[in-house]
C-alpha cells in the first residue's frame, strides 16, 4: 500500500505544488488524470525516490520513502519498483535485450527477458538496435525492462503519450494485462482509457494547485 | 559489467579505435627512443669494455676506437710488430691481440688478427682459424650468405673497395660465424700473417733468421691488463711514445682507453640523445592532452545515458565501476599494444643498429620504461576517474 500524506513540492521556478492526501492500494491499478503541470509525473518520482518532498510522507508497505538516503532510494528503486518513462529512456545504441541485461549490473536476474518480450510481442527484435525500432516497439522495451525485475509497484508516466490512440490503447491494454496483481499508478491526459484502471484519480482535484512563491514573498 | 563495458566500447568503436591509436603511438614511441637509446649505450660501452687500452698510430682517439671495435671507418696507420713484442714481454699484461685492417673483399673489409679476437662469437659453420697458419678466413655470417661462401671455398682480396686487382694468392674459407646483428657479420677475419704474405710480407715471415720470425706491421694492439691501475700506467707510458724500428723509421704511438673514449663520444651524442627525449616527452605530453579530451568528451556525450542510468535505479557506485573498467580496458590494451609496437620496432631496427656492433635484445626492458608504460595507462584512467568523481558529487539523477 502507497500512503501519501501532506507532500510539497517546490521547483526552481518558483512555484509549489500541494498534495492532498491519497492512498493506493496493493494489487489495484490507477490512473492519474489532470492538466499539464497540476504535479502526476513529480509524484510518480517522489514515490520512485527520483525527487524528494520538502514536506509530508510517502509510506510504502510502512516505509517512508522521503526519510531513506537516495542510495536506499536506488535500492527500493531497482528491487520494487518498474517504472515506464514517457520518453522510454532507452538506450538507442544497444539492443532490445542489452537494455533489458542493463539491470543485471545492479544484480537483478533477467532471465525472464526471453518470455516478457514474448508476451509483449517483441520477441523477434530482441537483437535489434532500440533506435531502429518505432514508438510503439520502444514503449513495449520500456514496459519489458520495468516487468523484467518482477516488480511490485509499476509506475507509468504517460506510457501512450508518443504513441497513436490505437497503439496507445493496445500498449495500455496489454499493459494493464501484464500489471495482473500488481499495484499499477499510470499517469495520463487519455481519458478513453480509462476503462483499463481500477480507479481514476482527477489530480487536479487531489492537489491544491500551484501556488506563486515569488508573489507569496512579495506579499510579506 | 565487463561484459557492459565491452558492448560501450564496441558502441563507441571509433572514439576507442582514436583513443587506443593515440597511446599507442605517443606511449610506444616514448618507449621505443628510450630503450634504443639505453641499449646503443650499454652496448657500445660494452664492446668498450672488452679491452682495457688500445695502442696504435697517433691521431684520432675516436678513429682508432672505432677501427678497432667497431670496423668502422678507416685505420689510421700502422705500427711495428715491436710494440706487440713489448708489451708481450710486459708483466703488468695479461693478454693481447694484434689487429689490422687491410683489404677487401666484394666491399666487405678483411681484418687481420688472431682467433682470441673471435671468442665472443659462435661458428656457424666450420672451424676456428689457426694462430699458427696463414691464408685461412673466417668470415661473418653476411659475407658468407651475399657472397655464397661455403666451408673450403677460396677468396681473393683486393687492396681496396673498389680495385678490380685481386691478390695472386687465395683464403681458404674455413669457418662462417653464426649471425650477430653486429659489425661481425660484415667482416672476413684471417690471421695477421696472411696479410702480411699478401702484401709482400710473406718472405720475411716464412724466413727463421736466427731463430728469429719477422713480422709486418699492425694497425693496433688490444692489450688487456692485469688490473685497471695498470692500463692507466701503460696508457699514460705508449700514449705519445716514439718507437724507431728496425730500418730507422719513427712512429709516434698513441694509447687510448677504449671505454673512456667512447664514454666521451657518447657524451656529446648526449645532447642529441636528449633532444630527441625531448621531443617524445611533447608527443607525449601532446597525445595526454588529446586522450584527456577524448576522454572527457566521451564521458560528457555518456552523460545522457548516466543520466538514465541513474533513473532505473543503476547506483553511481557501479556506473563509475563500469566508466572506469571500460576506460581501463582501453589503457591496458593501448599500454600492452604500445609495449608490443616498440619490440616490433626494436626487431625491424636490429640490422640498422648492429652496424654499430650493438645487438638490440627485443627482451630487454629498462624500469624507466615500465614507469612510462604504468605513467600512460594511469593517464589513460585518469579523465574518466576525475569526471566520474564529479558525477558522484553531483548526482545526475535529477535531469
Amino acid at each position: 500500500m502507497i500512503e501519501i500524506n501532506g507532500i510539497t513540492k517546490k521547483f526552481k521556478n518558483e512555484t509549489a505544488i500541494d498534495y492532498r492526501d491519497m492512498v493506493f492500494e496493493t494489487g489495484k491499478s490507477y490512473m492519474l488524470l489532470g492538466a499539464s503541470g497540476c504535479g502526476k509525473s513529480t509524484l510518480l518520482n517522489m514515490i520512485a525516490g527520483i525527487l524528494s518532498p520538502e514536506s509530508g510522507s510517502i509510506l510504502i508497505d510502512g516505509e517512508d520513502m522521503t526519510q531513506k538516503s537516495q542510495k536506499e532510494k536506488d535500492r527500493f528503486r531497482i528491487e520494487r519498483i518498474g517504472y515506464i518513462f514517457q520518453d522510454f529512456k532507452l538506450i538507442e545504441e544497444m539492443t532490445v535485450l542489452d537494455n533489458l541485461h542493463i539491470l543485471r549490473l545492479e544484480g537483478v536476474d533477467t532471465s525472464d527477458a526471453g518470455d516478457i518480450l514474448t508476451s509483449l510481442g517483441i520477441a523477434e527484435k530482441k537483437n535489434a538496435k532500440i533506435k531502429h525500432l518505432s514508438g510503439g516497439q520502444k514503449q513495449r522495451v520500456a514496459i519489458a525492462r520495468a516487468l523484467v525485475k518482477k516488480p511490485d509497484i509499476i509506475l507509468a508516466d504517460e506510457p501512450t503519450g508518443n504513441l497513436n490512440f490505437a497503439i496507445g490503447e493496445q500498449v495500455m491494454r496489454e499493459l494493464c494485462e501484464v500489471s495482473q496483481g500488481k499495484t499499477l499508478i499510470a499517469v495520463t491526459h487519455d481519458d478513453r482509457l480509462a476503462k483499463y484502471f481500477d480507479e481514476i484519480i482527477d489530480m487536479n482535484e487531489v492537489t491544491g494547485g500551484k501556488r506563486d512563491l515569488f508573489s507569496e514573498q512579495e506579499g510579506k | 559489467m565487463l561484459r557492459f563495458a565491452l558492448k560501450n566500447m564496441a558502441i563507441k568503436r571509433v572514439q576507442t579505435i582514436l583513443i587506443v591509436l593515440s597511446i599507442v603511438i605517443s606511449a610506444g614511441i616514448g618507449v621505443l627512443s628510450f630503450n634504443i637509446a639505453s641499449q646503443v649505450d650499454d652496448g657500445i660501452t660494452d664492446n668498450a669494455g672488452y679491452y682495457s687500452l688500445i695502442v696504435g698510430p697517433a691521431g684520432s682517439e675516436t678513429q682508432l676506437a672505432m677501427n678497432t671495435m667497431y670496423f668502422a671507418e678507416e685505420p689510421l696507420g700502422t705500427i711495428p710488430y715491436e710494440v706487440v713484442t713489448l708489451l708481450q714481454q710486459d708483466q703488468r699484461v695479461s693478454s693481447l691481440i694484434p689487429f689490422a685492417m687491410a683489404d677487401s673483399y666484394n666491399g666487405y673489409d678483411v681484418v687481420g688478427t688472431q682467433a682470441a679476437f673471435l671468442q665472443s662469437k659462435t661458428l656457424a659453420r666450420g672451424d676456428m682459424m689457426e694462430d699458427d697458419a696463414s691464408m685461412q678466413a673466417v668470415v661473418g655470417a653476411n659475407v658468407a650468405k651475399y657472397c655464397g661462401l661455403t666451408i673450403g671455398d677460396v677468396i681473393y682480396t683486393s687492396h681496396s673497395v673498389g680495385s678490380t686487382q685481386t691478390h695472386e694468392k687465395g683464403i681458404t674459407v674455413v669457418g662462417i660465424l653464426q649471425q650477430s646483428h653486429s659489425a661481425y657479420d660484415n667482416v672476413v677475419f684471417t690471421q695477421i700473417r696472411t696479410l702480411w704474405e699478401l702484401h709482400d710480407h710473406g718472405e720475411e715471415a716464412h724466413e727463421e733468421d736466427e731463430g728469429h720470425e719477422h713480422h709486418g706491421t699492425v694497425c693496433a694492439v688490444l692489450v688487456n691488463t692485469k688490473n685497471p691501475g695498470y692500463a692507466m700506467q701503460l696508457t699514460n707510458e705508449y700514449d705519445g711514445k716514439i718507437l724507431t724500428d728496425e730500418e730507422g723509421d719513427s712512429h709516434t704511438l698513441q694509447a687510448i682507453e677504449p671505454m673512456a673514449v667512447v664514454r666521451d663520444v657518447l657524451n656529446d651524442a648526449d645532447n642529441t640523445k636528449y633532444i630527441v627525449f625531448v621531443l617524445c616527452a611533447v608527443i607525449l605530453v601532446m597525445n595526454i592532452i588529446i586522450i584527456s579530451i577524448i576522454t572527457l568528451l566521451n564521458m560528457y556525450h555518456s552523460a545522457k545515458e548516466i543520466s538514465l542510468m541513474r533513473l532505473i535505479g543503476i547506483s553511481m557506485k557501479k556506473i563509475n565501476l563500469l566508466y572506469i573498467l571500460q576506460n581501463g580496458m582501453i589503457g591496458l590494451l593501448s599500454t600492452l599494444l604500445a609495449f608490443g609496437v616498440s619490440r616490433l620496432c626494436l626487431l625491424l631496427m636490429n640490422d640498422y643498429v648492429s652496424s654499430m656492433g650493438v645487438v638490440l635484445n627485443i627482451g630487454k626492458l629498462y624500469p624507466a620504461e615500465i614507469l612510462i608504460l604504468l605513467g600512460v595507462f594511469f593517464i589513460s584512467v585518469l579523465p574518466t576517474m576525475i569526471w566520474t568523481y564529479f558525477m558522484s558529487r553531483k548526482d545526475s539523477i535529477h535531469e
